[in-house]
């Protein structure tokens, strides 16, 4: 057992810490009031290799692993979880087409993601709900294409050209597949942004797809393969939103710290209270604990074959680190008290960022109905 | 032409905590000396411009094999090394020593950079030092370099003013921080570094015995203690008495 990253995992650590704080930090409020992650911020990220983490370098990616991934995306949401969720969500996409697709579509999509202009996206939900079952959008079979027609709700990365996995049943056998669409090929639109409470920058909308000819080799994997494409891409998605997370506390870990040593208060700072050190105390513990079961989420999907049978692992450290990270927001709130509150400092943004991860990606409840399926079958 | 650069693995200083006027250590990272990175991109900017080959050289514990790791992701080319454990407190004769013996295996030199001063002690003497016992010319308070066929015209940055000078190569040269900004190293960088060449040498291949008599023993390298003063003002007059009293303001 080996508690420690290698010289490698350290250095791409200091890579996107240093990036995130030199070409991020200083932005970070023209992100979240734009909306929007600037070009030169992705292509930043791209050249430093920090876009595609465990992408193989055959197609462009830089070949870091899973492992690599967390430990880089945790420093780049450390400092902004709108980049958190964008970088997330491009290995979401890559990473579904890098499991279940042909060597042509990896070629094609994964090689335009990691060294073209293209930014993926991955569309599950819908008006309806995120839950498979419910699904609505349908794909039907029409000679070499399949023709899709739906409303996709709550999607990431929508307004950039590049390749969306769209979920849909098949109009005839019901089977549900991952289709990759050509964004803004004809029959794709987009709604306005969503406005959201945290995570600001990860450009947010509902897309309507209407008539959207798919050619029939954009379907990922085989007819019957659609359930384990959809497993993978759940559990992908669970490990990169651990992740994102996990730079969460970091934040508000070394926001509350600081605080602590620097506020004073009747001629003393406030880490002299035995109360406030309490709290940093807790949140140092649960920064840990977060920081073991991500770290070994990475170490899983790189050691794991058959990604589909991540879903229960990625699920309850998933869990686990949102909802840590509403945790340790509101402790180290209080540690603050009313200046965080203040948009002037940092700390409210960590606290809208931190309420948005048990949100999505699942919500905690239906996670937890998912881990307890597969503790009691 | 080889493009040597000379760099010196310390604690990450960012990470160090101080307790009871002592440095902690334990499980702090290592790395380079931040002037040690301005060295390094001179070297690279170099290589971008004119071609050639950058080479790392460094004495230092056994760590050292993976802390060079950081140099050749951000785009150094090979690495000459000396490891040994006993590496860890060194004065600057032996490191000089040392690194001169690892130049001397080097063929083809045309530069050899320092930063002005190490991450840790800020000595500065190393490079003066190799430069004196490879008999090269040394040229310090370097912030900017533009090569000349088989010259070098450097810009040394002095207190009051600027001094150009030419020098011959092969040349010693040691940079200033504000030389350049040290690139960020790509992760694709970063995997590829362990496979780039390493030579590595032990104390011993040298001919130099670490035992002998150590003729500078570092006592204690502690900063002046500062005593505040503690003074209350209640208001800016107070405040400006308070200031003219210290001598901090004259009338
Ligand atoms: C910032 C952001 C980015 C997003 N990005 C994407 C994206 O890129 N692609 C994408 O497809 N989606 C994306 N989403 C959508 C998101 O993943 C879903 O909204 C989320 O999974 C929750 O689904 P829902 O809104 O339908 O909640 P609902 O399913 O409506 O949940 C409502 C409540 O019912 C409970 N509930 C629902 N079903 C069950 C059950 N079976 N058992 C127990 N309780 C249950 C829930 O826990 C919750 O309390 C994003 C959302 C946000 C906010």
């Amino acid at each position: 057992m080996e508690f420690k990253l290698s010289k490698e995992q350290e250095l791409i650590q200091r890579t996107a810490k240093e990036y995130a704080e030199k070409s991020i930090e200083p932005i970070v409020k023209q992100i979240e009031d734009e909306n929007k992650v600037p070009d030169e911020v992705i292509e930043g990220l791209r050249e430093l290799g920090l876009l595609c983490l465990p992408v193989e370098e055959k197609y462009g990616g830089a070949g870091a692993g899973f492992e690599g991934f967390v430990v880089g995306l945790e420093q780049l949401a450390r400092v902004s979880g709108g980049v958190g969720i964008f970088v997330s969500v491009v290995m979401l996409g890559t990473s579904t087409i890098a499991v279940h697709g042909t060597e042509e579509q990896k070629e094609k999509y994964l090689t335009g993601t990691c060294k073209g202009s293209w930014i993926p996206s991955v569309a599950m939900t819908e008006p309806d709900g995120a839950d498979p079952r419910m699904l609505k959008t349908t794909a039907k079979k029409d000679g070499d294409y399949f023709i899709v027609n739906g409303t996709k709700r709550f999607i990431t990365n929508t307004n950039f050209a590049g390749p969306m996995v769209v979920f849909a049943k098949d109009a005839d056998t019901g089977r549900i597949n991952g289709y990759i669409v050509d964004k803004f090929c004809e029959g794709y639109s987009i709604s306005e942004p969503w406005d959201k409470l945290g995570s600001k920058g990860a450009f947010l909308s509902d897309v309507y797809l209407k008539d959207v000819k798919v050619p029939a080799s954009n379907m990922l994997g085989t007819p019957d393969e659609g359930f384990q494409t959809l497993k993978v891409t759940m559990a992908m998605g669970k490990i990169g939103l651990s992740a994102i997370y996990l730079g969460n506390i970091l934040a508000a870990y070394d926001e509350a710290f600081n605080y602590s040593k620097d506020r004073i208060y009747l001629g003393k700072p406030i880490s002299q209270f035995e109360s406030v050190r309490n709290s940093i105390v807790d949140i140092a513990m649960k920064y840990e604990a977060a920081k073991l079961m991500t770290y070994r989420i990475g170490y899983l999907a790189d050691n794991t074959a058959n990604k589909a049978k991540l879903v229960k692992d990625s699920a309850m450290t998933k869990i686990f680190v949102t909802e840590t990270a509403v945790d340790v927001s509101r402790i180290a709130m209080n540690v603050f008290g009313s200046y965080g509150l203040m948009k002037d400092y940092k700390m409210s943004r960590i606290y809208r960022d931190a309420i948005v991860g048990p949100q999505i990606e699942g919500t905690a409840n239906l996670l937890k109905t998912v881990v307890a399926t597969d503790m009691y079958k | 032409m080889n493009i040597v650069v000379a760099m010196k693995q310390i604690p990450d200083l960012q990470q160090v905590r101080i307790r009871n006027r002592q440095p902690v250590l334990d499980g702090v990272p290592m790395t380079f000396g931040s002037i040690d990175k301005n060295a390094l991109e001179t070297a690279l900017q170099l290589k971008e411009a004119v071609g050639g080959n950058v080479i790392v050289i460094s004495a230092g514990t056994e760590e050292l094999e993976d802390t060079v790791k950081e140099a050749l992701a951000a785009g150094a080319d090979e690495a000459y090394l000396v490891l040994d454990d006993e590496l860890e407190h060194i004065e600057s004769s032996v490191s000089a020593h040392l690194l001169a013996e690892l130049i001397k295996q080097i063929e083809n030199i045309g530069i050899i950079l320092f930063g002005e001063g190490s991450g840790d002690n800020y000595s500065g003497q190393v490079g003066p030092r190799i430069a004196e016992i490879l008999g090269l010319p040394e040229v310090g308070y370097v912030c900017d370099i533009e090569l000349e066929d088989s010259r070098v015209k450097v810009t040394r940055s002095l207190e009051d003013c600027e001094e150009v000078v030419r020098v011959s190569l092969p040349a010693v040269l040691t940079v200033m921080a504000d030389i350049n900004e040290p690139r960020i190293p790509s992760v694709t960088q970063i995997l590829k570094a362990g496979k780039k060449p390493q030579q590595i040498l032990e104390v011993e291949d040298i001919g130099f015995d670490l035992k002998g008599d150590k003729k500078i023993v570092t006592l204690s390298s502690l900063a002046p203690e500062n005593k505040r003063k503690q003074i209350t003002v209640k208001n800016g007059e107070e405040l400006v008495d308070a200031l003219l009293t210290e001598g901090v303001i004259r009338r």
